[in-house]
């Protein structure tokens, strides 16, 4: 049984419309998950050698590229081994897809902490390489994992960058990815260490932290550009706060709302939290609870300039 | 500047270092120069030659543009990200691999091959194939292969 702080049952039961339900799956691990890398392959071509291989694959209504399985081999497969499918949590999937239209004929493109890679990876794909990725990361050492991973999936439009958010130099971005270092707490399926660490006071002080990566990467955005916003946790300090507190800061900014998906339950976002009630147009965000799609805890809010 | 002792992966190479790489991919794979149209070659530390978007940016602290196509030292080696990326538009001294070759090379084994199948390839660098999948680079001298494939890439397969 993973131990759960009391404060935190106390923060987020509240928020959920079944709490046995969330609480049951904070204790299951994550299927394995992966997205067919597209720079070297396509969906048909995997599902087809998974079921030579006999693997049994889930491919999600949401997005054909993204699939599920039980087996635990899928990183001893071929396709693996050629970079032309890419390990990736479901969630973590969604704030590239939410800027799909956008990528299309896009040239410059920030992901603004990009390591280990996922996401720049995806864009990439998204992107059949074209246009510019700056993919940054405050920490040098995590730019090692980023280049692996994008090395191995062909990444060529990609620039590397080691530079903090906030002293990034002035430069305008057609799209922005802000997927922002958190408390991580939707990530309890994959990390059972992790409520051994969880404090309210680091989500305060990731809070302050988020608040200006938001707001530096809404001036490093162009006029009619898009930014996505995401976390993995669950605490509103770090997701519909830091979303008013952009809104405050640049009331000319549009939460744009999030598409219905086929087969992924969204969920609305906290209107208020402890007294405070948030901008309206937060109420566009969502929220995705872990028991409702069997996935990590996510965030995401659409920003548009 | 912290970090100034880094090698960085984005330095012009010079014309003639350019014409050599890319004289070398086509003249030993066929790949033509067109393929990485739209693109750049930078240098970085240990001669490696990275394949990047046109330099588009100046002042963010640069680690490195694109992927590692090449190493330079004294020849030409193609790296494996090249291979597994452009290998299906190579068209010269590509060798197919059997099943239990290509999970061999995945583990990290050489290979030895009987010498028919080797007979319209020259000594030097390699793509290896498994069915039309690249898979990566191996050095073939004397009748064998020896496995190019960097530690960190190695992999025991269960599904191929």
């Amino acid at each position: 049984m993973t131990f759960i702080p009391d404060a935190f049952k106390e923060r987020y039961l509240p928020l959920v419309d079944d709490e046995d339900a969330f609480l049951a799956s904070l204790e299951v691990l994550l299927p394995k998950s992966f997205r067919v890398n597209t720079l070297k392959s396509n969906a048909d071509e995997v599902k087809a050698r998974f079921a030579g291989y006999g693997i049994t694959i889930n491919q999600m209504p949401w997005y054909q590229e993204a699939f599920v399985s039980e087996n635990p081999d899928i990183g001893a497969t071929l396709e693996h081994f050629t970079g032309a499918i890419y390990m990736q949590e479901l969630v973590s999937m969604l704030p590239p897809l939410l800027i799909r239209e956008q990528l299309k004929d896009a040239r410059f493109v920030l992901d603004a902490c990009a390591a280990p890679g996922s996401k720049t990876t995806q864009l990439a794909a998204l992107m059949d390489n074209k246009g510019v990725i700056v993919a940054n990361d405050a920490s040098y050492s995590r730019t090692r994992a980023l280049k692996f991973n994008l090395e191995k999936t062909g990444t060529i439009n990609s620039i590397i960058t080691n530079q903090d958010l906030r002293n990034f130099p002035h430069m305008q971005f057609d799209a922005i990815l802000v997927d922002a270092p958190c408390s991580a707490e939707g990530t309890i399926r994959k990390n059972d260490k992790l409520f051994s660490e969880w404090s309210e006071k680091s989500i305060f002080s990731q809070s302050r932290l988020q608040k200006q990566l938001i707001t530096k990467a809404f001036e490093l955005l162009t006029p009619g550009g898009t930014m996505i916003y995401s976390t993995c946790t669950f605490a509103p300090e770090e997701n519909e706060a830091v979303v008013d507190w952009l809104l405050q800061s640049y009331p000319d900014a549009v939460i744009e709302p999030i598409p219905e998906m086929e087969g992924l339950k969204l969920s609305h976002p906290v209107e208020e939290w402890k007294g405070a009630t948030f901008n309206a147009w937060v109420r566009n965000t969502r929220r995705i609870w872990p028991h409702h799609n069997n996935t990590g805890g996510f965030y995401l809010a659409k920003v548009r300039k | 500047m912290r970090g100034e002792h880094r090698r960085q992966g984005n330095e012009q190479p010079p014309q003639e270092t350019k014409g050599m790489v890319l004289d070398y991919l086509e003249e030993r794979f066929g790949l033509s120069p067109e393929t990485f149209k739209g693109f750049g070659l930078y240098m970085a530390s240990k001669g490696r030659i990275y394949l990047g978007p046109v330099r588009a940016i100046g002042s963010p602290r640069i680690v490195c543009l694109g992927i590692t196509i090449a190493r330079l030292s004294g020849t030409v080696k193609p790296s494996t990200n090249l291979i597994q990326l452009f290998g299906r538009q190579m068209s010269r001294n590509i060798i197919r691999l059997e099943k239990e070759e290509a999970m061999a090379y995945a583990r990290g084994d050489d290979l030895r091959l009987a010498p028919e199948r080797l007979d319209r390839i020259t000594p030097g660098y390699v793509a290896l194939n498994y069915l039309d999948v690249p898979l990566g680079c191996g050095m073939l001298k004397d009748g064998s292969i020896r496995n190019m494939l960097p530690k960190a890439k190695r992999l025991e397969l269960k599904f191929i």
